[in-house]
Parts: structure tokens; sequence; C-alpha cells
């Protein structure tokens, strides 16, 4: 039987992080038994936070959950939820339930030639599968394509500080105000594709995109012409989650739910459906 | 092959389950001619016959309620609550009315709040030997007669004011435990197939359901054709309230404070797809914005072939209700009618 009853979690820390944007921590304050499906939560899954009194709305992980039962997520503040939450401060109880959903597929990740692109807040959901990649050193290439509207937008900057060591990646802001040229590109995730397909040497063998739905889509477009097959490009779409277990039909996506078949879908997915039924 | 037993009467029947459940029935809200019928607990000498009218209502909310607590945060834990309904029977559910339960048991089969209350439950169903007003469940495969896995007993009115009493389910025998009855003759069952057969050859042909189903499925309505009905829709709910298999929800926190402690239960309550705000994210970005978008999506679960790998049929049953409720004449007959000759 499915469970819909959240787990407390207690905040633990958070920072802002861009534009009305928090990076959270939050910690699990639950048994081993209640723990357990959240040790096993996958990148690219998510979770629904649950401010008692207001509502609940759905997050990705930044970082997945960790034997204590701590985990991290970026939020923007934007509803009644998030409005909530940000109100909260640090040792406040709230709630969540999760983990939910297809995270990416890691099983094509490995030793794999990768690029990844993300948009606004969906850095959020490529964040873990990155660090996975980075830390596990498990891939043949990995680029990272980080689009923003202005400096005030960009978000996760401490984990882009970090990756820029290690991995080529291509922030790109469209209101270059305040922000150098050698370290930022003007224009927009689709618009530096072919420069980065171009750096890229080999073609991709697979590519994340995350971020609003146009950008994902124009980009996978983009990728289908450049050659890639449709099964390769992997994208995570955004519906409103309610239950987060396949029932309520808010997050409808023709006869799938995005939060249970979702949110991930392969593009050769998404060509069959009617994104807007 | 079924048990089939011969009722003189239903008092005995209804007698014998009322000992171990509560009865529900459906029964005229009023003695007007023109009332509604609704389903409603019944019993204690009192027992109503079967009413050949179909309820306002379908038995939905017995087993999906339409507001139900779902847990209680009380500050520091969060408590699942379950409900705990007494064993009851549905005394009478029609065909198209068990399909959908049938279809709502596959839906929910891992919702908890759904299957406590369906455990409790007993079907008696009636098998239709008139065709209702709008009723179409012979084309989708939903009627008149009562269909083998829907239900746990069956009553068919013979003639002579005896009815034949079929048990589909184990749950059906056991309920009629201690309950001594005589067995049904071949020439009644006979008589069962022969006043089914009549009423399914009473149908109208409905021929542009047909047509509008097969032309939904072949993607050959334009979005124009979906923002034209989009006018009409009004967003009142009233098909997706009334329609049985409809199963969309949203839930909402209640508060409520004593002199200890303010304790907060969340409850989730019917929604509806054709409400604007139904796909609305925080962001306000909404993927289903136009009225038409929503009519789509309405009609194309309820008719497309992408839903029966999953529930072995389509999403309609063929009660018609949606067609006697909606304001904005937009229901199954007048969209199939606009679908076939205008589409």
């Amino acid at each position: 039987m499915l469970n819909l009853t959240p787990v407390p979690i207690k905040i633990v820390d958070c920072y802002d992080d861009g534009e009305n944007t928090r990076h959270y921590q939050f910690a699990i304050q639950e048994t081993e038994q209640h723990l357990s499906p959240w040790l096993k939560a996958e990148s690219g899954q998510f979770f629904m936070l649950c401010l008692p009194g207001v509502g609940e709305a759905p997050f990705t992980f930044t970082t997945l959950p960790n034997a204590q039962g701590n985990f991290r997520a970026l939020v923007r503040r934007m509803g009644s939820v998030t409005d909530a939450l940000f109100q909260c401060g640090v040792g406040d109880i709230i709630g969540a339930r999760g983990p939910f959903g297809r995270g990416w597929p890691m099983e094509r990740l490995l030793n794999q030639r990768i690029l990844i692109v993300g948009g606004g807040c969906g850095i959020a959901p490529l964040a873990s599968v990155i660090n996975q990649l980075i830390d596990s050193q498990q891939f043949i290439q990995l680029e990272v394509v980080y689009a923003a509207r202005n400096q005030a937008a960009l978000m996760l900057n401490p984990e882009r500080a970090r990756w820029q060591h290690l991995i080529p990646i291509f922030n790109v802001v469209e209101d270059m105000a305040g922000l150098s040229d050698g370290e930022f590109y003007p224009g927009t995730a689709t618009g530096i594709l072919p420069k980065v397909l171009h750096t890229f040497g080999e073609q991709p063998d697979t590519v994340l995109l995350a971020g609003p739905e146009a950008m994902q889509t124009a980009a996978a477009e983009y990728l289908v012409a450049y050659g890639i097959d449709p099964k390769s490009i992997f994208l995570s779409i955004e519906r409103r989650m309610h239950c987060a277990v396949g029932l309520c039909g808010h997050c409808y996506l023709n006869e799938k739910y995005v939060c249970s078949h979702g949110p991930t879908f392969s593009w050769a997915e998404l060509l069959q459906y009617d994104i807007a039924c | 092959m079924h048990k089939t037993y011969l009722l003189d009467s239903l008092d005995e029947l209804q007698r014998h389950l009322a000992q171990s459940h509560e009865i529900y029935q459906v029964v005229p809200q009023s003695d007007d001619a023109r009332a509604d019928y609704h389903w409603q607990q019944v019993g204690s000498g009192n027992w109503p016959d079967l009413v050949e009218q179909k309820p306002l209502q379908s038995p939905k909310s017995f087993f999906f309620a339409e507001q139900e607590p779902l847990y209680v945060f009380d500050g520091e834990t969060f408590e699942e609550v379950l409900p705990t309904p007494t064993p009851f029977v549905l005394f009478g559910v029609k065909s198209c009315d068990l399909m959908a339960i049938h279809y709502q048991d596959i839906f929910f089969e891992d919702d908890p709040y759904y299957q406590a209350r369906r455990k409790q439950g007993l079907l008696v169903g009636v098998d239709c030997v008139t065709p209702c007003e709008q009723g179409f469940c012979q084309l989708v495969n939903a009627g008149p007669s009562v269909r083998d896995d829907t239900a746990d007993l069956v009553l068919h009115p013979l003639d002579g004011q005896r009815w034949m009493l079929v048990v589909l389910s184990a749950a059906g025998k056991q309920a009629l435990h201690g309950l001594a009855l005589e067995d049904a003759s071949p020439e009644d069952l006979h008589q069962r197939w022969e006043n089914i057969s009549h009423c399914e050859q009473s149908f109208p042909r409905y021929q542009y359901i047909l047509e509008g189903i097969g032309k939904l499925n072949q993607h050959a309505i334009s979005d124009e054709f979906w923002q034209q009905l989009g006018i009409q829709c009004l967003g009142c709910s009233g098909c997706t309230t009334l329609c049985p298999t409809c199963s969309c929800f949203a839930t909402r926190p209640i508060e409520s404070a004593s002199s200890q402690q303010t304790s907060v239960t969340q409850v989730r309550f019917w929604d509806s797809c054709l409400y604007e705000s139904f796909q609305r994210e925080a962001s306000f970005h909404n993927p289903a914005s136009e009225a038409g978008q929503r009519v789509k999506r309405f009609w194309y679960h309820k008719f497309s072939d992408d839903f029966v790998p999953e529930f072995g049929r389509y999403g309609c049953v063929g009660c018609g209700r949606c067609e006697a409720t909606c304001p904005g004449v937009i229901g199954v007959h007048s969209v199939m009618k606009r679908i076939a000759d205008d589409a």
C-alpha cells in the first residue's frame, strides 16, 4: 500500500543561492525503518515538502539522503509553500514524503560521453548526478551547460565553482550586466549548443536536460537535428505534482502521470505524447 | 457456473444481510414523483423495493470519499488517519456503476484509504431490464447485465415478482451463509438472458458515440474544435463529480486548535481536471490554461485507447450522467454528436 503520510524533517541549514532561492539542508527525524526508502533515492527523483497548515510542493534532491538522513534541496520562493518555508528557521520541524518518480538513467551514464544542460532552477535535479559522476570519475567525457537570465538568477554558485575546476562548464547568461566575458558566455542554452558540440569532439552518448520546458524541447530538437538519437536525450519535466504517487491526476501527460512515470522522460517517449494533453 | 437461487421477495435477503452489515440502497428523496434518487442507509423493518431509476450520484463516494482526512500533524509527528467503516452492503447497484467501481478498484489498488473502505463493502448488483434515459452501457461493455467480476451478488427481476440471485464471489457466498434458498431452474436462467437480450435490443443505436470514439482515437479532432466546445464549459465540475470513474483529487490542510495545542489535518477532496487551476503551477505556468485543452483532456481520459492496457476498457461506463448534468450542453451525447457530425 502507498503511504501518503509525511515524515518529520528538521531544517538543519540554509543559505541564499540566487534570486529568491535558498539551498537547504534537511535531516529526516525518523527511525531506521522509516529512513530506508529515503536511502534508495536516486538522482533526478523528487520529494514532497510538507509545510503543515500550508500545503505540499515537489522539490528535487541536490544531495541525496545520506545514512543519517541528511539531504539537500534548492528551493525558489514561488508560492505559498515556499513562502512559509522561507519564514521557518533552522531547527524547525516540517514534513517530507518521498522519494518519488523515475530518476536519471544512471546505468546509461557509466563510462560514457555525457552532455548535461541545465537552465535556471533546472540545474537542481542535475546537481547530484554531476557530483556523483565527478566523484566516481566513471565517465569518458562530461561537460555541463548552465544557462541563466542574468547575474542575480545564477544558482548553485558554490557547486558550479567546484565543478569549474574539474570539468568543462559553459555558463551562459542572457543579460551579461556585471559579468565578465571570460567566465560567462552571452546567450542561451540552445544558442550555445553548436559551440559546445563542436568542442565536445565525438558526439555525446547521452544528454541530460532540465530547466524551462521550452528550453528543453528546443535543445532536444536541436540535438536530434545534430544527429543524436532521441532515445539518448533525457528531459526532466515539471508538472504540478500533488499526491506524487500517480493518483490525484494533476500532473497528467497523456495517459501518464509525470510524478510516477517521470519526471525523467526520454525525448523519444515525449515525442509520442501530445505534451499539452 | 455460478450458483443461482430464487427469491420470492427481497426482504428476506435484506434482513439476512442486515444482521452483519449496514445496508445502503437507492431511494427517492421525497414522495414527489419528480424527486431525485439517492443512496441512503435503510433498514430496521422498513425494507424499500429496488427502484428502476438511476441515482443522481453513483456510489463512488462510498469508497473514494468526497472528503477525508489523510494525516494529522500535532506539531512534532505526522499520524496517518485511515477510515474504519463497519461492514456495509450496497444493495442494488446497477451494472454501469459496478463497472465503475471495478475500474476504480484497479486505479486505487494501492491506495490505503480507498481499500480500507472497499474491503468492508459487499456489492449486490442488479441487472437492468430496460434502458435508462441517456444510458449506453451496452456500447461500452458495462451493462445492462452485471458483469461477472464486478459484484459479489446479482439480483435479476423475474416474472411474478420473483428475483433470481446469482452468486459471483466468495464474499457473496459467505454473506448468504445461514440463509436457506431455493435453487433457480434452467428456465429461470434462460429468462434472465432473454430479459437481458431484450433490454440490449431496446437501446437506441447511438451510432454517433461509436463514430466519436473512432475519430477521437484517430486524432482526427482539431484543437479549434475543442476550443469551440471549451467555450461551453463553465468549469462547474458537474460532469467530474457525477462521473463514476472520475478520481482526481486535491489536498488541503485544516487547522484545529484546542486549549492544549494546534493540530493540522491534511484532507483530500474531489477535484476536477476542468478547473482552470487544475494543472496551474506555483509559477502560474499552466500546461492546460485553455478550456478547450481541458475539455479535450476529459474526453481523452474517457475514451482513449491509451488507457485500455491499464484498465482493460474505456473510462466511460455509459451512464449518461454527464449529459444530464452539464449546464453547457457538452455531456457525452452532445459532444459525440458534434464530433461525429462536425469534427
